[in-house]
């Protein structure tokens, strides 16, 4: 077949998975450094972040249980996003700190002061960024790399979501105002609808 | 610094991009990035808060601007006459190189300072 990228018959040093998308028009490099920093936007700009900001929630508990369902949804992603970049011949950095530095989005770091309303925009333009990153992931793969799109739209998915829950907390708590995000809360906390309970990697 | 410019002068500037120059009217308190879409450029962006890198530009000739509104931005960045189009302020008119990316990723990893996608 003619657009079938030959590798040979036990060679262990290329995979057909990465050149037939290669092929089509992937930059399967480029590809790989993007998911490696959505992956540190996802653990470490918010996920860890998120750990902090939800324990500053107090006297607001449904604002407290939706922020840990964001919370769990990005580690969720993390662990979704991991074994793709490992399929693609990529890795992570074997250092935390330049792993961190590596993130695409800005650490949610608590603010100060840390007022409900402060935390509630923070996670809101988390959610944002995370949004415009792996909707450019998206844009990057559609009919070209199934797999990593699969995967990329699933968490732009919760990603959507998690931006209406905040909108919607953010209108109230500062506004007045009712903002609906068409959602009610998750079944269990962190649930994943996308990006867990369908999930082709089941560790 | 101050977020705007207080006398509210709008300034002029060049966009140096790979189709081309194109001239722009940034207005007080403007990022640079969003007067450049509202006058119908599109410029490269994801993260929209000064950190990715994937806004850059680089500046050809002198000029100020206020960088206060990107999360992570180095005094390094500035000699070099980098700027981050996303979040950044005109405070004077500006003659800029668009898609320096690669270049301002190349020039953080040379400083040891965060480089995202690089």
């Amino acid at each position: 077949m003619a657009d079938t990228p030959v590798v040979k018959p036990g060679d262990v040093t290329q995979r057909v998975g990465v050149e037939v998308i290669r092929k089509r028009g992937v930059d399967v490099e480029k590809l790989i450094k993007m998911l490696v920093a959505n992956a540190a936007a996802e653990f470490a700009s918010t996920y860890y972040y998120y750990t902090i900001l939800r324990m500053h929630l107090a006297g607001h508990e449904d604002y407290k249980e939706i922020c840990e369902d964001a919370r769990l949804e990005d580690r969720a992603h993390w662990e979704l996003i991991v074994p793709r970049i490992y399929e693609l011949g990529g890795e992570l950095p074997n250092d935390l700190k330049a792993f961190h530095d590596q993130a695409g989005c800005v650490a949610a770091k608590l603010p100060s002061p840390p007022t409900a309303v402060n935390i509630l925009t923070l996670l809101l333009e988390s959610e944002r960024c995370a949004i415009r990153s792996w909707i450019a992931i998206c844009d990057m793969t559609f009919g070209k790399d199934p797999r990593t799109y699969d995967m990329a739209s699933r968490i732009l998915n919760e990603e959507i979501e998690h931006e209406a829950w905040f909108i919607e907390l953010l209108a109230h708590e500062r506004d007045g105002k009712s903002i609906p995000s068409g959602h009610f809360r998750r079944g269990t906390p962190g649930e994943a609808p996308y990006s867990k309970n369908s999930r082709f990697y089941n560790p | 610094m101050p977020s705007h410019d207080s006398s509210g002068k709008p300034f002029e500037v060049i966009l140096e991009t790979p189709s081309g120059a194109q001239v722009i009217v940034v207005q007080a308190g403007e990022h640079i990035w969003d007067a450049a879409r509202r006058q119908g450029i599109v410029l490269p962006a994801i993260c929209h808060q000064g950190r990715c890198l994937t806004c850059s530009g680089q500046l050809i000739g002198p000029g100020e601007f206020d960088q206060t509104d990107s999360v992570s931005y180095y005094p390094q960045d500035r000699e070099a006459g980098f700027i981050l189009l996303c979040t950044a302020r005109a405070r004077s008119n500006l003659h800029i190189r668009t898609h320096t990316q690669i270049g301002m990723r190349e020039h953080r990893k040379q400083h040891g300072l965060p480089a995202p996608y690089a």
